[in-house]
Order: C-alpha cells, then sequence, then structure tokens
C-alpha cells in the first residue's frame, strides 16, 4: 500500500465486496454537501454513500464536523438559527432538502440517538409509544411498544414496570429506551451521535451488540469519538479533518478494516496512530 | 506533528531493538554452529547450545511485553502491523536459534566419523550464503526499504539448489559405512540452513506487510506470489 498525500476522498474499492453486478444499496448519499452556520462554514464538500443495513462511523478530531453531517440527514440543522446546508443528500436518490419535501416526514424516516439518553418525563411505556401517537399510529400500541423494546434489548428488563417513570432506569437502560424510541416509528435510518460517551464500558458494550443486532433492520450512522469503539462497532469508517478556515471535510472513507489496518491516506494513518495534532 | 502516543511507540520501538539483537545473535549463532559441523568443534556445538537458551530467554520475555501493549495499547494502521512483525520476528528468530542448536547438535554426534570434504565445502559454503541473508533481511526491515528485502528470495535460490544438490552428494559416499552415517546426518545440517534461508525470506515478506498492508508470498524474483512452487520445503 503506498499511502499517497492527494488519493481521492472516497475509496470507490471500499464497496468492492459486493459483486460489480449488484452494487451495495446506498441509504443516504450526499454529494457536494455543505454547511454554514451564518457566514462560518462547518462542512464542505461531502460526498459520502451510506451503505444500507450496515453501520457507517464517522471519526475525527474534535469540531471536524462529524456531528454536522449526521445532523443534516434528518435536517435538524434546519431548526438552528443562521443554518444553511448547500448540496445534496439523498434518499433514495431524492434530495431530502429539495422543493417540496416536508422535514417532519424526513425525520420520522431517520431516528435519532443522542450523547445522553434523554427519556422524555413520562412513563417507559409511554416514552416509547410517544412517536408513533404523534404519527396518528393506529395500530396496536402495546404491541408496537412490546416490539420496540424487544428490539432494543429493553424487553425483559422492564416488562413489569411499564408504567414506571423513563428515569428511574439506568443510564445504559436508558439510553436503549431511547434507542427503542426512535425505532418505534419504524425509521430507515438511525443515527447516533455519540450515543455511549456518556454510558460506563458494560452499558457500552451491551449498546454496541444492540446496534449490531439492529442493523439487519436500519442503516446505522455513529458518529464516535472513540476509535476502538468504530473499530469494533462498524462496517465502514468515514474520517473527517478540518482544513486551515476550520472546514470539516471528509479524509478518507472505506471498509472499517481497511480504515484500520491500512489507510490509504497518511492523514488517517497519523490520526488513528496519534501521530497527530 | 506532534505524537500522542510517544510512550508506546518508544516501547514499540524497544520490541523492535531487542529483536534486532536477537537477530545478531542468530546470525552469529549461525556462523557458529555451521562452524562446529565443518571444523568440527565441540566446545562450538555446546556455546551454540548456551546461546539458544538466552535466544529462547529474550523470546519470552518479547511475547510478555508484546501481550502487554497490545492489551494496553490496541495499536491500529502501520502500529498494528508492526506489532504483527514483531510477534512474527521473534517467533521466527527463536525458530532460528532452534535449527542452529540441531545443527550443533549433529556437530556433537558425528564427532569423529570420516568425512567428505565435498560436503564439508557444500555446508561451508550454505553457510556463507545464508549469514549475509540473515543481514540483508534484518537491514531491509531497519530501513524499512521494499527493495532490499525483495532481494531476499534471489539470495536463497542458491540455498535451495545446494541443498537439493545435497542427496546426491550423500548418496556418492555410499560405498564407506561410516562416512554414509556422517553424510545422512549432513542432511539434515544442509536442511536446516535451508530453512533458515526460508525464514529469512520470510523476514523479507513481514518487511513488505510492514510496508504495504498487503501480506504476499515472495517467489524468485520478489514479486508477491500467491503460492510459492518449486520451494523445496
Amino acid at each position: 500500500m503506498e499511502i499517497v498525500e492527494n488519493a481521492p476522498m472516497v475509496d470507490v474499492t471500499a464497496l468492492e465486496s459486493v459483486p460489480l453486478s449488484t452494487p451495495p444499496p446506498v441509504a443516504v448519499e450526499t454529494r457536494g454537501l455543505g454547511v454554514y452556520y451564518g457566514a462560518f462554514r462547518a462542512v464542505k464538500d461531502i460526498d459520502l454513500d451510506c451503505v444500507a443495513n450496515k453501520i457507517t462511523a464517522l471519526i475525527g478530531p474534535s469540531g471536524c464536523g462529524k456531528s454536522t453531517v449526521i445532523r443534516t440527514f434528518n435536517r435538524m440543522n434546519d431548526l438552528i438559527p443562521g443554518a444553511r446546508v448547500e448540496g445534496e443528500v439523498r434518499f433514495d436518490g431524492v434530495d431530502i432538502y429539495g422543493p417540496g419535501i416536508d422535514p417532519v416526514e424526513v425525520r420520522r424516516r431517520v431516528g435519532m440517538v443522542f450523547q445522553k439518553p434523554n427519556p422524555f418525563p413520562k412513563s417507559i411505556y409511554d416514552n416509547v409509544a410517544w412517536g408513533a401517537k404523534v404519527n396518528g399510529f393506529k395500530g396496536k400500541m402495546d404491541d408496537l411498544v412490546e416490539g420496540a423494546l424487544r428490539q432494543a434489548a429493553l424487553w425483559d428488563e422492564v416488562k413489569g414496570k411499564l408504567r414506571e417513570s423513563g428515569y428511574s432506569l439506568s443510564g445504559g437502560q436508558q439510553q436503549r429506551l431511547c434507542i427503542a424510541r426512535a425505532i418505534a416509528v419504524k425509521p430507515e435510518i438511525v443515527l447516533m451521535d455519540e450515543p455511549t460517551s456518556a454510558l460506563d464500558p458494560v452499558a457500552t458494550l451491551r449498546i454496541e451488540e444492540l446496534i449490531q443486532e439492529l442493523k439487519s433492520r436500519y442503516t446505522i450512522i455513529i458518529v464516535t469519538h472513540n476509535m476502538q469503539q468504530a473499530a469494533r462497532a462498524s462496517d465502514f469508517t468515514a474520517f473527517f479533518n478540518m482544513d486551515e478556515d476550520r472546514a470539516g471535510y471528509l479524509v478518507e472513507y472505506g471498509r472499517t478494516e481497511d480504515i484500520f489496518t491500512k489507510p490509504r491516506q497518511r492523514m488517517t494513518e497519523d490520526y488513528i496512530t496519534g501521530r497527530f495534532g | 506533528m506532534s505524537d500522542m502516543r510517544a510512550g508506546f511507540h518508544q516501547e514499540m520501538a524497544d520490541l523492535e531493538q531487542t529483536l534486532l539483537g536477537v537477530a545478531d545473535q542468530a546470525e552469529q549463532m549461525v556462523g557458529m554452529a555451521v562452524d562446529a559441523v565443518c571444523i568440527p568443534d565441540m566446545e562450538l556445538a555446546a556455546r551454540v547450545v548456551q546461546l539458544d537458551a538466552r535466544i529462547d530467554r529474550t523470546y519470552l520475555e518479547v511475547h510478555d511485553r508484546w501481550m502487554t501493549l497490545m492489551a494496553r495499547q490496541q495499536p491500529m494502521a502501520s502500529d498494528l502491523r508492526m506489532m504483527s512483525v514483531i510477534l512474527h520476528l521473534n517467533t521466527t528468530l527463536e525458530r532460528m536459534g532452534d535449527q542452529c542448536v540441531n545443527i550443533a547438535k549433529i556437530a556433537q554426534v558425528t564427532f569423529g566419523l570420516p568425512r567428505s570434504e565435498r560436503i564439508v565445502a557444500q555446508i561451508r559454503e550454505m553457510g556463507d550464503l545464508v549469514r549475509p541473508m540473515i543481514r540483508t533481511g534484518v537491514e531491509a526491515l531497519v530501513r524499512r526499504d521494499l527493495d532490499e528485502a525483495r532481494l531476499l528470495p534471489a539470495m536463497d535460490e542458491p540455498i535451495d539448489r545446494l541443498n537439493r544438490n545435497m542427496y546426491k552428494e550423500v548418496v556418492d559416499c555410499g560405498p564407506d559405512p561410516g562416512m554414509l552415517e556422517w553424510a545422512t546426518r549432513m542432511m539434515i545440517v544442509s536442511r536446516a540452513i535451508e530453512r533458515i534461508g526460508d525464514q529469512v525470506v520470510d523476514i523479507a515478506e513481514q518487511t513488505a506487510f510492514l510496508l504495504t498492508g498487503e501480506m504476499m508470498e515472495f517467489n524468485e524474483e520478489g514479486m508477491a506470489a500467491s503460492d510459492r512452487t518449486g520451494d523445496d520445503s
């Protein structure tokens, strides 16, 4: 392997384990994605394909725009005054920033789990049922809640106390409750912004295992500061850095095993071996 | 650029340095073991066995340090590849020491038997060929020099050829039963030297892995080959 300074930023061979005749289904693709907060350009020129039913990890130093990028996938940046998005974010080929796109529908299709568990001050049951109620769910709510809690590997721990407050749970359980809440509305994509950084190591491993189980149903995109977590838990890894104007950009994207054993870019190599700064 | 993991990188460099010392020692042992057979010299043979005990101790010490570093540091990318190379090199050098012991012990059990000077000359030539190989293989690793690593298979080729030829030389000793016993043992010596040559090629392949990220088998032109055919191993 030759580490090259100016190799293409996106490793097209990253997807090569899937036969060429059947390109891997891409759940989210960005083209020329940039985000501005007022005059400040936070990220620039992001071309990224997140493969369906795989786990994509976004890594990079603080301030490189990882969280900004995933927040474009559910149009959360729309909620920030002065934020502006350029380029395209496509689901199934449709630009979610195009005319006529309803951000609320986008957010139903794209669930999100945050750094700190943030259950509502409601019962465990109502936390999970809330999204479905808001979306006018007409089916059997009990079944929906049980199904989501089972998928989140929480059912056995809470089935006898569904009416108790979500706050009564441990931090790791609260985060799994938030995952249950996110998947209860049957999204296609689940975004996770440092979902284990507030958890202890055992709860962290539990969440990582859960993510592995969930990927057969959902496309998962996770921002993490923990490189070992990216190496353990993801299928693809995207490494971001920021330029001299502090605008984040994608340095390298590829299969996780390649990124962590033989990255193509010197900058990636320096970052993951700690020769950076 | 600052090194956020300077302590780890220093410990890894120290491990490599320890192994380079072992490689030096292994190269000297090869020379001593071949001399023990060719002179012949029982004391030299005993010295080789003693030196191998030192290599074995270092092997265990390096293995412990390696395990600790892996558990504590969880290296990645070129660091991970270097740690893989260190583990492989440690095993390879330990086995090289074992081959020297095999040769030395044959020097001891064949002492006083009638000898064929043709075979002695051939064993000596093989020893003379394999020692520079060890130096070159280690140099290529130290300098992180892929081109130099690729030289090793070509250097190994005459050793393989001499080893294949040894069978014929031994058969030629047939009429003299005493010499035949000695010569038969020399086939094992020849084989041990040939294995050492292969082990140096393995080190070169590890160097290539370190530098390229690709695990490859070298053929005689030093290029990657999926299958090293014609190998007399």
